[in-house]
């Protein structure tokens, strides 16, 4: 028996599972939408992706060094300084004193090593805990973003999301509103970036429905003309149509079919709940028709459109922001599905972003209030019940 | 009769189980040591008063210690010769526990009670008592206590799931011992006055269900494979669909639960008159050369187990008395075994857990596999701030049974059975 031996509370194994496997996971989800956004609009998707990411990595680096004291560089201290003046006094009157000056390099030197050292360990702190959330973030970013934004708009608002979204209040688990859904709303207000992508429904302005907006022009555009036939939807599927025409709109919102793989490997990894995507998505859909009469056709172009898929299985289920327990996930999910589909009908203007925010703001009084119930609670509440009948 | 299904559970967690370690070991016998140190606190509640003073001469199975305050159970010496010393020792839990030292003289004389021959249900009660037979499962709650119930039982439940990884002695004891675990099944069912009879066996173990499966009185349930299945109120739930309410005790719902291991020793102390001063147990684990079922006295030292399995293969970087899910880390050999340790486990770096945390990342997995329905990450982060009465009211923390699986599914390793355990003293202080 060493003193290498471990004393801990149990349990004494753990799942490998940790936090930087979750997000390498969720990371591989986005890659379909990555690789297809970079297919449709080539360079520009490819310019984005990577400012976007580099800078969400930059950012959290840089709040981290310097929170973490890494520039707390100290290169003279009060030696150093009563050292410097007494040469210089002696410089005054001509005169050199060599073992003084190599005494004062000698220190200098030394606290140079010992800032640098200290610089060294930030770094390598910063290594040890990265866990890989703000590639995601700048991920997600460049995917809702659409390919006109230029590329130092993105890394402002990339270091935005990151630096007073997430690192400001705590890093890690502590934001209270979805890093890259914030950063976007930061980009639409301070560039007016894509206000018209934004609306990005909007996918259906530039090429079928020129001027107006989908939802806008819900009743009397694409479902009375009769167009929400298969040709529409597989081009809302897609992101493509069957000419090869690729839809104006974001990066990697566009392809339905590349976010169902990403879907379908989270729910495979048990990263998210199968339900959660489909109960948001299905509520929003179902809400949409009932606001337009009821009329069944919209379902599957109204949830085929905009951001609502991307958002529903990347956006919305990220873990610090969303409920931690199943009754409160409902309510969320639920919630977000209504104000989408309600926003988006008096709006006219893709609101996804702002809905999982607004949310987001909400969670806190969700989990306040909405606790499950310990396992046999039910019974204990009938036998009250019972005495008081008696 | 046949296997029936258990109902499944919500929650709780697959762990890779590891049995293949141990489970084809028969159960060998430890030879008698040369000293055991004995703890007076072998139960739940107020350590045992020593009945014997240093110098005395003492006999297998002699009484050292009686019961004081009702859950609290008789102690016995487990090897024959002289009482050395009463003394304090530092126990595995870290605490100082008062030790009856007895240095063996290597004669073997036993003293035995009078065994019973068709025996009443009060006789039974009372032989459990004498006995000193307390539950094996790892809580030690005394037997007697528990077939005593205060409100009217119908369902015998025997816990022969053994959900802890790495544990095998229940295993081999249903194995070898079939017999005697459902005729001590019979005296406790007796004692309680019902006559239905199940068990409760986790599906990794088929040859254990097929052996039960050959009783008509027993009905044999067999388990998903899922952690802690073994847990009480999830054992009644999954073999009778029935749900303890929330501080209530399993025979408020008219069961009761006895462990398979104290079955047998029930059948021994009624049919042999033999107390109960040694149990079966595990030694098991990556770190441990040849891994063994063994039959130990109570109060034989750690390291004279380890040595009898051939010692360490390689450095172990954890020693846990118990199972891995809920057993206590040791830094030390020089600890002595109770009626309640179930295993003796020496982990390997890649087998033990010893990461750092990181940052929560409110994922609610905890919450997602908990097996009480409770909201793990509520109570660390409240307890983390030191607002434990919100602690525990959003954590729901009074009904935490200290599974261990919230802490085992967590991917930021945060330490939260120590944050409730730290709830649950300040609650209980408070009041």
């Amino acid at each position: 028996m060493d003193n290498q031996i471990v004393v801990s509370t149990p349990p004494h194994v753990k799942s490998n599972r940790t936090t930087r496997k979750i997000m390498i996971d969720v990371i591989i989800a986005l890659a379909p939408a990555a690789i297809c956004g970079i297919i449709f609009f080539l360079v520009d998707a490819l310019v984005i992706e990577i400012t976007a990411v580099v800078s969400a990595v930059i950012a959290e680096f840089i709040y981290f060094f310097i929170a973490k004291g890494g520039f707390a560089w100290k290169f003279s201290d009060d030696t150093t300084k009563a050292l410097a003046k007494e040469l210089k006094e002696l410089k005054k009157q001509n005169q050199s004193d060599t073992e003084k000056e190599a005494k004062l390099k000698e220190i200098k030197a030394n606290l140079r090593k010992a800032s640098f050292e200290k610089s060294k360990n930030v770094c390598k702190k910063f290594a040890h805990q990265f866990d890989c959330t703000s590639i995601v973030t700048g991920l997600i970013l460049a995917l809702i973003l659409p390919s006109t934004a230029n590329w130092y708009e993105v890394a402002i608002g990339s270091a935005f999301a990151i630096m007073v979204v997430k690192m400001v209040f705590g890093g890690t688990g502590r934001n209270i509103a979805n890093p890259a859904a914030t950063g976007r709303i930061f980009m639409l207000i301070s560039f007016s970036i894509g206000t018209f992508a934004v609306l990005n429904i909007g996918n259906m302005d530039s090429i079928v429905y020129t001027g107006a907006t989908f939802l806008s022009d819900e009743a009397t555009g694409l479902i009375a003309t009769g167009s929400a036939d298969a040709a529409t939807l597989f081009e809302l599927f897609f992101g493509i149509s069957t000419s090869g025409t690729v839809f104006a709109g974001c990066i990697g919102e566009t392809c339905k079919l590349a976010l169902i793989l990403g879907y379908i490997y989270l729910v495979v990894r048990k990263v998210i709940k199968w339900w959660q995507p489909v109960l948001y998505i299905g509520v929003a859909g179902l809400m949409s028709v009932a606001l337009n009469g009821f009329d069944f056709t919209l379902f599957l172009p109204y949830i085929l459109s905009g951001g609502l898929m991307f958002g529903a299985i990347f956006m919305a289920t990220d873990y610090v922001t969303s409920p931690k327990g199943v009754y409160g996930q409902i309510v969320y999910y639920v919630c977000l599905g209504l104000l989408t589909s309600l926003l988006r009908h008096f709006t006219g203007i893709e609101v996804v972003s702002f809905v999982i925010v607004i949310m987001n703001l909400l969670v806190p009084l969700i989990d306040r209030y909405i606790i499950r119930k310990p396992f046999g609670y039910k019974r204990e509440k009938k036998i009250k019940e019972n005495k008081e009948g008696k | 009769m046949k296997a029936v299904k258990g109902k499944l559970l919500l929650g709780g967690v697959h762990v890779p189980d590891k049995k293949s370690l141990a489970n084809a070991a028969p159960i060998e016998v430890l030879p008698p040591p040369q000293k055991v140190a004995i703890n007076l606190s072998q139960s739940l509640g107020r350590p045992s008063e020593p009945c014997v003073a240093a110098g005395d001469t003492v006999k297998e199975g002699q009484v050292i210690a009686t019961a004081a305050g009702p859950i609290s159970s008789q102690v016995f010496a487990s090897i024959s010769g002289t009482v050395k010393e009463i003394k304090p020792l530092v126990t595995e839990g870290g605490v100082e526990s008062r030790f009856i030292v007895i240095e063996g003289d290597g004669s073997g004389e036993k003293q035995y009670l009078e065994p019973l021959e068709n025996p009443s249900a009060d006789d039974i009660k009372k032989r459990i008592f004498d006995a000193g037979i307390v539950g094996l499962g790892g809580a030690g709650f005394p037997t007697a206590v528990k077939v005593a119930p205060k409100t009217p039982v119908d369902t015998l439940i025997l816990n022969g799931a053994e959900c802890e990884p790495y544990l095998t002695c229940d295993h081999r004891l249903m194995l070898e011992h079939t017999d005697e675990i459902a005729r001590g099944a019979r005296y406790i069912a007796k004692s309680l006055n019902v006559t239905k009879i199940l068990i409760g066996i986790e599906v990794n173990k088929p040859e254990c269900i097929a052996k039960f499966e050959a009783y008509d009185d027993i009905g044999v349930v067999a388990l998903k494979k899922r952690y802690p299945m073994g847990g009480e109120k999830q054992l009644i739930y999954s073999c009778t669909g029935r749900k303890v309410g929330i501080g209530k005790l399993p025979a408020d719902s008219g069961v009761v639960v006895q462990n398979v291991a104290t079955c047998f020793a029930v059948c021994e102390a009624v049919e042999l008159g033999k107390p109960l001063y040694e149990r079966v147990l595990t030694v098991s684990g990556g770190a441990v050369k040849e891994p063994k079922n063994l039959k130990v006295r109570v109060g034989t030292s750690i390291e004279e187990i380890i040595a009898y399995c051939g010692g360490e293969s390689s450095a172990p970087k954890k020693a846990i008395l118990g199972g891995p899910m809920t057993g206590i880390a040791i830094k030390s050999y020089d600890l002595y075994t109770k009626k309640t340790t179930s295993g003796v486990l020496l982990m390997t770096e890649s087998e033990a857990a010893a990461e750092e945390p990181t940052p929560c990342l409110n994922c609610g997995m905890c919450a997602d596999h908990c097996p009480m329905h409770l909201m793990p990450m509520n109570t660390a982060f409240y307890a983390n701030a030191g607002d434990f009465e919100l602690a525990a009211k959003l954590g729901n923390t009074m009904s935490c049974i200290e599974c261990g699986v919230c802490e085992y599914v967590c991917p930021a390793k945060r330490p939260l059975i120590q944050a409730i355990r730290k709830t649950k003293a300040a609650m209980r202080n408070k009041k």
